[in-house]
């Protein structure tokens, strides 16, 4: 039962990174318009932001128990206040954004690092750490690492799927990022419950 | 860049060798933004976009004859004319082959006509093949509507919306915020005009949409065409919908009239489709399912 709560939190972490891009492009085109250029940077950003959440997973499934402790929590943090921003204050934020910036692209670059590269990069890092979880359980590394990056691929094409035909057609998108936060805040909450590092042994 | 392989256009190719004309080709383009063939018949250049297996006309100009307008719905665009006659600064989004500024510079040569069009290729294109020849009244920047509108400091007489990528307008362009944002940078006589298409559920929001910012719509039908074009402004009154109170005939514009019939372009005057919009939803940018509204059954001519 447990294994099948962490392999949804997986797919639905999948799903919150991926759907989010779609969520983005939506909030970026009254702004940018939605020419190959706006695409280029939003694409761009997100692969920054899962290359850089990778590594500092990976930074934060090494550490011991106490520093891991306050860096799952900061970084979920980070994640729900980041994602926070984005829905209540993303439209001001661009509308600033526009206004301040007459070129195209440091107006892009400044929206897609200001309002998606942070909640990306800590949901991503969740990764590793959960690769940690199941190596830790017994699951050989590799094998760990190839199913929880499987899965949560897997919940990537379902994020894309679900926002563009069926999450978009039916609802604005303002509501669609205030879920977007909900959700993330019950699948961090749990992950933060299941990822709990054992206590370090006592030293002598 | 040229480029070949798309079965439709190698069996056109191949028709067309058997008996074309000598000067006539078949050329297709693979750009950022659309996938184009450019075809010579004759005198008759035809810019068409490809999608979803079949082609769609985006423009088409006489070489011979730059002033006949091939596609039927650029004419209708004109109507224009009936509630604003004498624009000294308009502003066309989407530049497409450039069929409508022919006629326009040639009707009102001490008009400014600024066109935007987002696609770099397709403005070579019109210059290299539909034989476009930009001037200081008719500029062409290249870039996003959306932008060059919220960006633009002028205000138009005319401001035109006609901005397709294969038969599909991006949904930024469908919205309530967009048309506020056009209405702001009209004049206090000006016009906005847009291209709709009438046979998918998109056609009843955008109409909703557009009635939402525009308090007088006007809607002319482009004869046997799924085109629909829409004529709005800003102000109550004077009131531009009853045809009686519009300049007709050669007093409106003796060169306009030479190129257009006015009064079969004032008949083609038709109903606010009042059943179908009651229940549609208003577009804006934070709800606007462009794609899923338009089922693209009907373009500016049948798919090919």
């Amino acid at each position: 039962m447990s294994r099948l709560l962490f392999y949804s939190l997986v797919t639905v972490l999948g799903i919150l990174s991926m759907g989010f891009q779609l969520l983005a492009s939506r909030l970026l085109n009254p702004h940018f318009g939605s020419s190959l250029i706006v695409w280029s940077w939003l694409i761009s950003t997100f692969l920054a932001a899962f290359s850089l959440g990778s590594i500092i997973g990976g930074w934060i499934s090494d550490a011991p128990a106490r520093p891991r402790r306050r860096a799952q929590l900061t970084v979920a943090a980070l994640a729900i206040g980041s994602l926070a921003f984005t829905a209540f204050f993303g439209r001001l934020a661009l509308d600033r954004i526009e206004l301040a910036f007459t070129e195209l692209t440091p107006g892009l670059l400044v929206s897609c690092l200001g309002l998606f590269f942070l909640p990306v990069t800590m949901l991503s890092s969740f990764g590793p750490q959960c690769v940690q979880h199941l190596a830790a359980q017994g699951t050989p590394p590799g094998q760990a690492s190839g199913l929880v990056y499987g899965v949560s691929t897997l919940g990537n094409i379902a994020g894309v799927m679900l926002t563009a035909f069926v999450l978009i057609p039916h609802f604005p998108v303002s509501t669609l990022l205030y879920g977007w936060l909900g959700v993330a805040v019950g699948c961090l909450g749990c992950l933060l419950v299941m990822l709990r590092p054992p206590a370090d042994p006592a030293t002598p | 860049m040229k480029r070949g392989g798309f079965p439709l256009v190698m069996f056109a190719l191949a028709v067309a060798s058997a008996a074309a004309a000598p000067g006539d080709y078949v050329e297709s383009y693979d750009t950022p933004y659309n996938n184009l063939t450019v075809q010579k018949t004759g005198s008759v250049v035809e810019l068409r976009a490809r999608s979803r297996a079949a082609e769609y006309l985006e423009s088409a100009v006489d070489l011979d004859d730059p002033l006949r307008l091939v596609v039927p719905y650029t004419r209708t665009l004109f109507a224009a004319a009936f509630l604003q006659p004498k624009p000294q600064r308009v502003l066309m989004i989407g530049l497409g082959g450039a069929g409508f500024n022919r006629v326009f510079t040639h009707a009102f040569p001490a008009a400014l006509l600024q066109s935007v069009e987002l696609d770099p290729k397709v403005f070579e294109l019109c210059q290299s093949r539909l034989g476009f020849k930009p001037t200081s009244q008719t500029p062409v920047a290249t870039m996003d509507g959306r932008l060059y509108v919220k960006r633009s400091k002028q205000t138009w007489d005319w401001l035109i919306l006609d901005a397709f990528r294969a038969g599909f307008v991006p949904p930024h362009l469908k919205t309530q915020e967009f048309y506020r944002e056009c209405a702001a940078k009209l004049g206090e006589r000006g016009v906005f005009v847009t291209n709709l298409h009438t046979s998918t559920e998109l056609y009843a929001s955008d109409l909703k949409t557009i009635q939402s910012v525009f308090p007088q719509v006007v809607l002319f039908q482009t004869t046997g065409r799924g085109n629909v074009i829409v004529c709005a402004v800003k102000y109550r009154a004077p009131s531009v919908t009853d045809p009686a109170a519009w300049p007709a005939g050669d007093p409106l514009n003796a060169a306009l009239a030479a190129c257009i019939d006015l009064k079969a372009l004032a008949s083609e005057k038709t109903a606010l489709p009042a059943d179908e919009t009651r229940s549609a939803r208003v577009l804006t940018d934070d709800f606007a399912p462009v794609e899923f509204l338009d089922a693209m059954k009907v373009n500016n001519t049948n798919p090919r």
